[in-house]
């Protein structure tokens, strides 16, 4: 690739693109306009509906009869009482038979989680089973005749003189503002007349003063300004960051791609002596740059919006936090420049690019919006999740809360999801078919062909990992409240056998070839028995060190290994814990997805499919140790060409973890501890393992044999390669 | 082995799309100082020929060579040896024809030196002065022609490939362009070029190429053609040789 052709390519593209007044409009007109627009007019608004709603008394209707004093309201306290108002007769008659008794509060609808949250105060968690007097108070409520309602359950005055406590209900609706507001003056001024009432009957008992309040409750809010003024951004400005930003690139992306196959003047380009890689990468400069841009001045413009429409200061951004956000979209917009660019290009004409970018679009955007629920926050986990983990990492930035080591990892994810998207493009645009608005099957572009009688490509085998790890993502949602063996045994077969074997017969791959059904030597088999016995000493011993699990995981890990609270017998455990995964995550892992990255070369294919077994366990503090197992299997499996022996060393390693788990008493007769094994036993596994690894080379076939006999995948030309120009 | 006295060489190209075969066994040679006319119904593969001739479409068989190189190998030195004009090789239209030419210009890897008085002289030369600074897309079918004539001249290519350059324009364009491409003779190039239009390949053309589904099925000087299909017109040997009948006398 050319620097000077790239940097060519790319000034006439950004030359033309800012030529098109569409293009700026969306760009720096839209949202210099758009903000200052919606967010003042908003607030505006609210301010003055605010200020005329706290003007304007609330009508509260009052149901039974008020102890003395309790109605009396001082001026300027925005309470109108309406005795009766809206009363159903049956319910009037109650009350004043004094037949009606408050309703219990609906335990079962009360969330235990948003009551602690809120502090019991925010309206859908008081609610209470469907009685008489709910219903009258909805009625009248809702139809508006009143704001709120207030009910004295009967028996109200001797219960007073009797120093009781007097049972009050207020009825309200949580979701308009008027009742909200209706509810909060009458608890305000109720509590004020409690407070009174309270002090009266502590003088006339001669008690001091707090007797019967006991507390002086107050709370202080710690959060600074600027920690609240993020708070209320990082709800939403991710996600408009991101959409926003996204939008820039929108008409660019379509434009220069399909827009150029519809004019005719793409095939006028590949008639130039120029190649796809230089051609792509100046227009991708080109829509990142726009994309950056449009970015930007969406920050800038709402920055400066926010800080002047929040009152109080409260919308000041700290300027790091500003930086920091700003350096984000770097990532973002790589990615996105990349995905637009790679589907823009396969539609033929301007139109169709726009209604294939939409659903992209919208792909890409709605994880964005993941960042105004509560409860989501950036973690080990959500740093590998494309868009999600910037708008995630540009929320705990706002708050201030963002740790260096997520930091890094987000930007290292975002980074490799980038050049991901980018190597699509690549890839799409090597089409030539595609560049002159001729049509490709998908399965082309994606690199998913039949191969007849063949082995997986490593196109097919990232695209099963895929499937895989999503169907376990949504199946584990389903499976969650199923018992241990159940929730196992789908996983494995549902979601990592099934989909292997589908991929297989659909892609018509041979399954010998794929799966690697060959029969070991037994000198191999013996090796693998003795690595079976002795990897997990090794790398338990050893990852333990280094990455010490926490208690919950270690817990949640024996629940597996004993298949739930009950213990079953040991033949089951062998059966789910160490058979089952041995047979379907080999199949998956050593044969599909490590057969698929065959031609990436041995080390290389063995590492990446043991990083992704490491990955599909789904824990940081795992991910060490059964990378490393991984690791070993893929080397059992490639050098004896069987995945008969890699299902052995997986079988035996977690069999025998797992019978130790149930029978402490054996680990602690073989002088391990419960939780941490030995140096002396981690040695002894290291030696072991090594032992067995060299009698699984001597019982291997040499190195060639198993390329040998899928050999024709290797003389058949690679569709991608042979298009490629040399650069 | 191709032609080594060619200027453009093609040798046995086939290209299959998803139901139709749409080049098949196709050879053909175009030495310096020649215009080799390709003549064909529409659907007879003439498009994708010339495609595949200019490299911007891999034949699934066959090589071509331009000045000597394999296209396949040498891609970008034999493509600075074509210059290529089709219906579908279109300008920018926000661009103005001068900025197209000095975009191309550096894409073809020519120094400000050579480049800025090369984009002049076609300038002058294709008569261009008064639209040579408005955007392309304001410009009229005859103006724009002439700009992606300039457009596939400017990097002095050894051969040209034009496919169909005088669809769409009136007689007075059309007649330019015609004349442009027979000074482009006298100068050394090799001209291959399609068409619809059977005068302008009687006028034109040392030797015919006669394309009918993926196949050439004839080739040679027009009397040679004549004589075989024993016509007296180019239209009427075309359709003889491609097995319509010849309607009526003097069609």
């Amino acid at each position: 690739m050319r620097g000077g052709h790239v940097t060519t390519i790319f000034l006439k593209e950004l030359r033309e693109t800012l030529r098109d007044r569409r293009t700026l409009l969306m760009m720096v007109g839209l949202p210099v306009i758009i903000y200052p627009l919606m967010l003042m007019g908003l607030s505006r608004l609210q301010e003055s509906r605010a200020e005329e709603g706290e003007r304007s008394p609330s009508v509260v209707a009052v149901w039974g009869g008020v102890p003395h004093g309790a109605a009396d309201t001082e001026a300027g306290a925005l309470l109108d009482f309406k005795p009766w108002l809206g009363i159903t007769a049956e319910v009037r008659d109650g009350l004043e038979r004094g037949t009606l008794a408050p309703p219990p509060l609906d335990v079962e609808r009360g969330d235990e989680k948003d009551a602690t949250r809120d502090g019991g105060r925010q309206g859908g968690q008081e609610r209470e089973a469907e009685n008489p007097v709910l219903a009258a108070a909805r009625m009248l409520v809702t139809a508006r005749r009143a704001d709120a309602v207030l009910v004295v359950w009967p028996g109200a005055d001797a219960r007073l003189e009797r120093g009781e406590a007097l049972g009050i209900s207020v009825y309200y609706d949580s979701v308009r503002e008027e009742s909200r507001r209706a509810r909060r003056r009458l608890v305000d001024h109720l509590e004020s007349w409690r407070d009174k009432a309270v002090a009266q009957r502590e003088s006339a008992r001669g008690l001091p003063d707090g007797f019967g309040r006991l507390l002086d409750l107050t709370a202080r809010d710690v959060a600074p300004a600027a920690r609240q003024a993020g708070y209320v951004l990082g709800n939403f400005l991710p996600f408009l960051l991101v959409s926003l930003s996204l939008f820039g690139g929108f008409y660019p992306a379509v434009d220069m791609t399909a827009g150029e196959k519809e004019r005719g003047t793409m095939q006028t380009l590949l008639c130039a002596p120029v190649t796809s890689a230089e051609i792509v990468s100046g227009k991708f400069l080109a829509v990142w740059l726009i994309s950056a841009v449009t970015a930007t001045v969406n920050l800038v413009s709402l920055a400066f919006t926010v800080g002047r429409v929040m009152p109080g200061g409260a919308g000041q951004m700290e300027p790091l936090a500003f930086v920091l956000t700003a350096l984000m979209l770097v990532p973002v917009t790589l990615t996105t420049a990349a995905v637009f660019l790679a589907v823009a290009v396969l539609a033929k004409d301007f139109k169709d690019g726009q209604n294939f970018l939409t659903p992209a679009y919208l792909l890409l955007v709605m994880p964005a919006s993941v960042t105004m629920l509560p409860g989501i926050e950036l973690n080990a986990w959500t740093a590998f999740v494309p868009i999600v983990n910037i708008a995630l990492l540009t929320k705990s930035l706002l708050v201030g809360e963002a740790h260096g080591d997520l930091v890094f990892l987000t930007l290292v994810s975002s980074l490799a999801y980038a050049s991901l998207a980018i190597t699509f493009a690549t890839r799409v645009f090597q089409r030539e078919q595609v560049l002159l608005g001729g049509k490709e099957p998908w399965r082309a572009l994606v690199g998913l062909e039949p191969r007849p009688g063949q082995t997986p490509t490593p196109a097919m085998a990232f695209t099963l990992f895929a499937v895989a790890l999503v169907s376990a993502f949504y199946g584990s949602l389903w499976l969650v409240d199923r018992s241990v063996p159940v929730a196992l045994a789908t996983t494995q077969v549902a979601f990592f056998l099934l989909p292997a074997v589908a991929l297989t017969a659909a892609l018509r791959l041979s399954p010998s070839g794929t799966f690697l059904l060959a029969r070991p030597r037994v000198l191999a088999l013996a090796g693998a028995a003795l690595v079976g016995a002795t990897a997990w000493l090794a790398i338990g011993g050893i990852a333990t060190r280094l990455f010490p699990p926490p208690d919950s995981l270690v817990r949640a890990l024996e629940r597996v290994l004993m298949l739930g609270d009950e213990p079953l017998p040991l033949w089951t455990t062998w059966l789910f814990v160490a058979l089952l995964p041995a047979v379907c995550e080999e199949l998956l892992f050593r044969g599909f997805i490590m057969r698929g990255l065959r031609r990436l070369g041995m080390w290389p294919a063995i590492v990446i499919s043991a990083l992704l077994f490491g990955l599909a366990h789904a824990s940081i503090y795992r991910l060490l140790p059964t990378f490393a197992l991984g690791i070993v299997l893929g080397y059992a499996a490639w050098r004896t060409g069987s995945i008969v022996t890699s299902m052995a060393v997986h079988a035996l390693n977690n069999g025998l973890v797992a019978t130790l788990a149930r029978e402490p008493q054996w680990a602690e007769r073989l002088g391990l501890g419960s939780t941490e094994v030995s140096w002396q036993a981690t040695l002894l596994g290291v030696a072991g393992l090594a032992a067995g690894v060299a009698l699984v080379r001597a019982g291997g076939r040499n190195d060639g044999a198993s390329d040998q006999r899928t050999a024709p995948a290797r003389i058949e030309p690679d569709a991608s390669g042979t298009r490629q120009r040399p650069g | 082995m191709p032609d080594t006295n060619a200027a453009l060489a093609a040798r046995d190209l086939s290209k299959h799309f998803p139901g139709v075969d749409a080049v098949s066994h196709v050879s053909l040679d175009v030495a310096p100082g020649e215009i080799v006319g390709l003549l064909g119904p529409n659907g007879a593969g003439k498009t994708t020929t010339l495609r595949m001739l200019a490299g911007i479409l891999s034949p699934d068989t066959g090589t071509v060579h331009v000045a000597g190189l394999d296209i396949r190998q040498h891609p970008l030195e034999a493509k600075r040896r074509l210059g290529f004009l089709s219906g579908d090789t279109q300008l920018y239209q926000r661009l103005t024809p001068r900025e197209v030419l000095d975009y191309f210009g550096r894409l073809y890897g020519m120094p400000d030196a050579t480049r800025r008085p090369r984009i002049e002289a076609l300038v002058a030369q294709l008569d261009m002065t008064a639209f040579a600074d408005r955007p392309c897309g304001t410009l009229s079918s005859g103006q724009r022609q002439r700009a992606n004539i300039a457009r596939a001249f400017l990097h002095d290519p050894h051969v040209l490939v034009l496919d169909e350059p005088t669809t769409a324009l009136d007689i007075i364009s059309g007649r330019f362009i015609v004349e442009t491409i027979r000074r482009e003779k006298a100068e050394g190039r090799a001209v291959l070029f399609s068409t619809h239009i059977m005068g302008e390949a009687e006028y034109l053309c040392d030797r015919i190429y006669l394309l009918h589904r993926g196949r050439v099925v004839d080739q040679g000087p027009l009397e040679g053609l004549l004589e075989r299909s024993r016509q007296t017109n180019l239209t009427d040997a075309f359709l003889a040789l491609i097995g319509e009948p010849v309607l009526a006398e003097g069609v």
